[in-house]
């Protein structure tokens, strides 16, 4: 089939606009397998050093290791919060139902910067500052609304007459929900997860209000910047982007197989 | 019938702790802090008036979150018909080439465009090159440096909502202004541009929205004279101390976004129902 001028133009514009959205990301490869601190082109020398520097380097291990631990803390608090309140909020019959699924929802859409300043004022008078677990719980927060939405979503397309049955048969509310709907809600349950692991893994500003000493790996990241461009940061990014992208991805795949057994059915 | 609400009180539960004590709550604190010294007081307010500072800021912030949001529509809106219109086949390929930025973080993209326009960066370089500067330019904290990257990490958002409201679109309907008569271009817009405005307009709202609160990019990329309301009220509270100023702040920032918000609500009615 031969494209029309039109379509032609067209697609010159999206591989332009393709390029002006991927194309700083794909800058950094070169950057990071660099040997100078600048970028060279084409690249002089191919070397590991600034992947050796992140893996040698304490500081960095242990930004790391915090935000695993944060992460998944928040991960399991969200989810299960989440997946209780999104069972109330779909199948609920009660007033200010959706008020309430808008207030569990907004901090998706408050400018980080005012739960930021609200959590530290609170988090110093409670003396919760520079404390781990306070901060899973404030992340806990920001990762909430992913895990309703896609929940919430998965279970508007269940039939709840599979569940009803259940019940008939014997099972008690419960054990109706554990074994019949669960399943059902499982890619749903991963999906969540993921988004709302990473809603707590990239995590900044929040984070470096309330955390005081503590640092994460996007603080660190974050404390880079300010002070000098390492390479050291282009590696790290680059895993980073290489982790978010197969995480993200898994959980969009994980979503849509929810999405597509409700349009079947 | 009271089992079940019961039962629905205890599933809220958590829900309501975690929100009731960390968000709710904090944001109400904010407020007192903003409004009241120990009594009911305006003054903090009347200090946001008085501050050129401050209004500067605010003006700034706005017309910043207006401009992204206009070229991020413009730009976009091309990208989402062009991907809604591809042989589904190459859709579902195409349409990831759009999620890979968008799934990475704020703060590594904003980095990227660190590494792009700084002195030693690929844009200098190449202008050098070419000889069309003679030493490196000042890219980097720069308000072409913010907008940029603002467009850029925004973008994907609207193309998007933009490109899920079009694969809607029958095309059906588009044949039939066709037979009817109507040119290709005016098949588009007499027909799909006004059926794809709802996309555009929640594209525009959550990129509106976003943008009024952009932290990163403006405090890495911008200079003194691109800090934005989220900056300054980082400033207050970290350089100045200023809490109750910072409160204010906060309390306008959150207006602004409450009622952009409620703006996009009146404008397209015709909402999914959520709940």
């Amino acid at each position: 089939m031969r494209m029309s001028p039109a379509r032609l133009a067209l697609t010159v514009y999206f591989v332009i606009g393709v390029i002006f959205l991927i194309f700083p990301l794909i800058m950094l490869v070169p950057l990071s397998f660099g040997e100078s601190q600048f970028l060279q082109f084409p690249p002089q020398k191919l070397s590991w050093k600034w992947y050796a520097e992140f893996f040698n380097d304490d500081s960095w291990l242990r930004a790391t290791l915090l935000s695993l631990r944060v992460g998944i803390g928040a991960t399991i608090i969200s989810l299960v919060v989440g997946t209780l309140a999104a069972v109330a909020l779909v199948r609920g019959q009660f007033v200010g139902r959706g008020l309430l699924m808008s207030l569990m929802v907004a901090p998706l859409i408050l400018p980080t910067v005012i739960l930021a300043l609200a959590l530290y004022i609170l988090f110093l008078r409670w003396r919760w500052v520079d404390n781990a677990l306070a901060l899973t719980a404030a992340h806990a927060v920001i990762a909430l609304p992913y895990v309703i939405l896609v929940v919430s979503t998965a279970l508007k397309g269940f039939d709840i007459t599979i569940e009803r049955a259940a019940r008939i048969l014997g099972a008690g509310p419960v054990r109706a929900f554990v074994s019949v709907t669960l399943p059902y809600l499982m890619p749903s349950l991963f999906a969540g997860g993921l988004l709302a692991f990473f809603a707590s893994f990239d995590e900044l500003i929040v984070t470096m209000f309330v955390s005081g000493g503590l640092e994460t790996l996007p603080v660190r990241i974050w404390n880079d910047l300010k002070l000098r461009l390492d390479p050291t940061v282009a590696a790290v990014a680059c895993m980073l982007i290489v982790v978010s992208v197969a995480g993200m991805g898994l959980a969009e795949y994980f979503r849509q197989r929810n999405l597509r057994r409700y349009h079947n059915s | 019938m009271s089992r079940k609400v019961a039962r629905t009180i205890l599933l809220l539960a958590p829900g309501l702790i975690l929100i009731g004590f960390l968000f709710l709550f904090p944001l109400f604190g904010v407020l007192k802090l903003s409004l009241f010294n120990p009594g009911f007081t305006t003054a903090s307010f009347e200090k946001l008036v008085a501050s050129p500072v401050a209004l500067l800021v605010m003006e700034r912030t706005f017309i910043l979150a207006l401009t992204v949001t206009v070229l991020s529509v413009v730009t976009g809106y091309p990208i989402a018909y062009y991907l809604a219109t591809s042989s589904p086949r190459w859709r579902t390929i195409l349409v990831y080439l759009i999620l890979l930025p968008f799934w990475t973080s704020i703060l590594i993209r904003t980095y990227t465009w660190m590494v792009v326009l700084g002195r030693e960066g690929l844009v200098n370089s190449v202008l050098q090159w070419t000889g069309l500067i003679d030493g490196p330019t000042q890219l980097l904290f720069t308000g072409l440096a913010v907008h940029l990257a603002m467009v850029q990490i925004l973008m994907p958002i609207v193309i998007i909502t933009c490109y899920s409201t079009m694969i809607e679109i029958d095309e059906g309907l588009i044949r039939a202004a066709r037979t009817l008569g109507a040119t290709p271009g005016q098949a588009f817009a007499k027909v799909f541009l006004p059926l794809s405005l709802p996309g555009v307009a929640t594209g525009a709202a959550m990129c509106f929205i976003l943008s009024l609160g952009f932290y990163i990019t403006p405090a890495l990329l911008g200079g003194r004279r691109n800090v934005m309301l989220s900056n300054l009220i980082d400033f207050e509270v970290h350089q100045t101390l200023n809490w109750s100023f910072a409160s204010v702040l906060a309390l306008v920032l959150l207006a602004a976004t409450l009622v952009a918000l409620g703006l996009f609500r009146l404008v397209a009615p015709r909402r999914r129902d959520q709940g």
